[in-house]
C-alpha cells in the first residue's frame, strides 16, 4: 500500500510540475481502477477476432474502426461523401419497409414516424415521414440523404448510413423504394400513443427518496455497514469521518466532480473512492463495483436537498469544462452522433427516441445519479449510463473512471448547479 | 443485513375521517431462500423468512397475511383500510425464527 501510495504522490507531483491549466490531462497517467468488465478492454481471440470485454448481456462487438471520446483519439470525423445511386437495381418496397423497422439496423423508426400499427415505438427526433412521397423528391436525392445527409444538411443529427456501412447500397435502394410509397392523406391515429408527436410524456415513478418506493434507498442504507466496518488496514471510513455518513459527508457531494490536485485530474465521488478507499482503509473499491456505487449513493444522500455547487470558475475547472463540452459536441462512433444530438434543446432533447423520452442537458441530468433502474432492478451510476449510451451508437466505451468521462460529467453537472441533489433517483 | 427488522411504514400525509387509506410498508429481512446440496436435494433446515404479517388498528386486527419464501428479500406490502377514528396503526412481521418486527403510524385527521 505504502509503495503504491508514494508512487501516486510522485506522479501527481510530476503532473503539477509540468502541466499548465490549459494542458490536456494525459489519460495514460491514470490506470483504470474499474472492475474488469467496466474498463473497455479489447481481447484478441486465438483466431484473431477482437472481442470487447463488457458487462454481462452487452454486445461484445469491437467498434475499433470508429472514433471515440478518448483524448488521444485524434481521427477526424468521416468526410462528407457525395454518391450516385447505383443504376440497374430495382427496389422492393416490402423489403425496404422491413429494413426501415429492423431493430438491428437503424432502426429508422427510432427517429421517424411512418404508417402502420406495427410501427412501435416510433420516435420524433427526425421529421414525420408518413407522407414523404407527396413531396415528389427524386430517388437520387433520397438515396444521397440515406447515404450521407451532410451533403445537404451539414449539421444534421442523422447518421451517414451508407458511408458508415450500416446499410449496403442494395438495402438503401429498397429503402428509397419504400419511402416513395408513403403517400397521403395521413390516416387518423386510433392510438394517440403510437404517434410520438401526440404521445403522453412519461410521468416518472413517484417519490425517489421513499424507501418503500425506491429499492435504491435500501441499498444505500445498507452501505452504512460498510462505512463503519474496518478495512484490512484496521481503519474505517467512520474512523476518520465521525458522526455518521449523513453528518460527516453533508455537502461534500455537491462539489463533485472537481479537480483533485493529489491525483492531477477531475474526479467524481466514484473515482475518488477507488483510490481513497484502498489508500486509507485498505479495502479495494473498484469503480462500478457494488460497494463503490453503494458508498457513492450513501455519500451523495448526505447532500440531498442541498444545491449542486461544482467549481466552474477556477482556471483548471474552466479548462476541464471546455474539454467536457468538446466531448459533448464531438461526433463519434459508427453513427457519427454527438451527445448533443439527443440532449441539446435545439436538437433531440424532449423528443422521443423510439419509446425513450430524451433528457434536456440544460435542465441538468446528473443530480439524481446513481439511480435505481426499474427495468433492470439495479442501481446505475452516471458512468455506466455513459457507457450504455455510447455502446449502441457503435463506439468502444472507455474505462468507467476515464478522465474523459469525468470531464464530460463535470460539463453535464454544471447545468445542475443551484438545483437540489436527490439521490438515488428512480428511472426506467 | 445489520438493519434486519427495520420497518418502514408510509401513510398519506393528510387523511380525513372515513377515508379509505392506502398504506405501504416494508421490512428489511433476508427472506432466506431454499438451498440445495450438490445432488440437487433441498437442504433441510429451519429457513428464516417472514411467514405472517398482521395489521392492527385501534387494537383490532384489520388484516393478516400468511406469507411464504416466495416473497422477495426486503418484502413490501401495500393494503387499504378505512380510517374511522384517530389512533394507532401497527404492522407486525413474524418470522420463522420467532422474531417479530413492528412498525407503527399515528392516524390523525387534519
Amino acid at each position: 500500500m505504502r509503495s503504491s501510495g508514494t508512487r501516486w504522490l510522485s506522479l501527481a507531483l510530476l503532473a503539477v510540475g509540468c502541466a499548465t491549466a490549459a494542458d490536456r490531462p494525459d489519460a495514460s497517467r491514470w490506470t483504470s481502477r474499474a472492475i474488469p468488465e467496466a474498463r473497455g478492454d479489447i481481447r484478441t481471440e486465438p483466431d484473431g477476432r477482437r472481442v470487447a470485454l463488457r458487462y454481462r448481456g452487452w454486445t461484445t462487438h469491437d467498434f475499433g474502426r470508429f472514433r471515440t471520446y478518448a483524448y488521444d483519439d485524434t481521427r477526424p470525423e468521416p468526410p462528407v461523401q457525395r454518391v450516385e445511386m447505383p443504376a440497374g437495381l430495382v427496389g422492393d418496397p416490402g423489403r425496404g419497409r422491413a429494413l426501415f423497422l429492423n431493430r438491428t439496423k437503424g432502426p429508422c423508426t427510432g427517429c421517424h414516424l411512418v404508417p402502420g400499427a406495427d410501427v412501435w415505438p416510433a420516435g420524433s427526433v427526425g421529421p414525420d415521414l408518413s407522407t414523404l412521397a407527396d413531396r415528389k423528391l427524386s430517388d437520387a436525392y433520397l438515396y444521397q440523404q440515406l447515404w450521407d445527409p451532410r451533403v445537404v444538411f451539414p449539421k444534421t443529427v442523422m447518421p451517414p448510413w451508407g458511408l458508415q456501412g450500416v446499410f449496403t447500397p442494395d438495402e438503401l435502394v429498397h429503402l428509397v423504394a419504400y419511402l416513395q410509397t408513403l403517400r397521403g392523406p395521413a390516416v387518423a391515429e386510433s392510438d394517440p400513443d403510437r404517434n410520438p408527436f401526440t404521445r403522453r410524456k412519461p410521468v416518472g415513478f413517484g417519490d425517489n427518496l421513499d424507501p418503500t418506493n425506491n429499492p435504491g434507498v435500501l441499498r444505500a442504507e445498507a452501505a452504512e455497514g460498510l462505512w463503519s466496518a474496518a478495512g484490512p488496514s484496521g481503519t474505517s471510513c467512520a474512523g476518520c469521518h465521525p458522526g455518521g455518513a449523513d453528518k460527516a459527508m453533508r455537502g461534500v457531494a455537491t462539489r463533485y466532480p472537481r479537480h483533485v490536485a493529489a491525483y492531477g485530474r477531475v474526479m467524481a465521488i466514484e473515482d475518488f473512492l477507488s483510490v481513497h478507499g484502498p489508500g486509507t482503509t485498505g479495502r479495494p473499491l473498484p469503480v462500478e463495483s457494488a460497494q463503490n456505487v453503494d458508498l457513492t449513493m450513501l455519500i451523495k444522500m448526505a447532500s440531498n436537498g442541498l444545491p449542486v455547487a461544482v467549481d466552474t470558475t477556477s482556471a483548471r475547472a474552466q479548462a476541464a469544462l471546455a474539454r467536457g463540452r468538446a466531448s459533448f459536441e464531438k461526433r463519434v462512433g459508427e453513427r457519427n452522433h454527438a451527445c448533443a444530438d439527443c440532449h441539446r434543446p435545439d436538437r433531440g432533447a424532449s423528443k422521443f427516441l423510439g419509446g425513450r423520452f430524451l433528457g434536456d442537458v440544460t435542465a441538468g441530468l446528473t443530480r439524481h445519479f446513481p439511480t435505481w433502474r426499474t427495468s433492470l432492478t439495479d442501481v446505475w451510476d452516471l458512468r455506466r449510463r455513459f457507457q450504455w449510451c455510447m455502446t449502441p451508437l457503435g463506439m468502444n466505451m472507455l474505462a468507467a473512471d476515464a478522465v474523459e468521462y469525468a470531464e464530460l460529467e463535470l460539463y453535464l453537472t454544471q447545468f445542475d448547479n443551484g438545483k437540489p441533489m436527490s439521490v438515488p433517483g428512480i428511472r426506467h | 443485513m445489520s438493519d434486519i427488522g427495520k420497518v418502514r411504514l408510509r401513510v398519506p400525509s393528510s387523511i380525513k375521517a372515513g377515508d379509505v387509506v392506502r398504506v405501504r410498508c416494508l421490512v428489511i429481512h433476508p427472506m432466506e431462500r431454499i438451498e440445495r446440496d450438490k445432488a440437487g436435494k433441498i437442504i433441510d433446515k429451519k429457513y428464516r423468512y417472514i411467514d405472517k404479517v398482521t395489521v392492527t388498528y385501534l387494537g383490532k386486527t384489520v388484516v393478516s397475511f400468511d406469507t411464504t419464501q416466495n416473497i422477495s428479500e426486503n418484502p413490501f406490502f401495500a393494503f387499504t383500510f378505512r380510517a374511522t377514528d384517530p389512533g394507532k396503526l401497527a404492522v407486525t412481521f413474524h418470522d420463522t425464527h420467532g422474531a417479530t418486527y413492528e412498525g407503527t403510524a399515528d392516524i390523525a385527521f387534519g
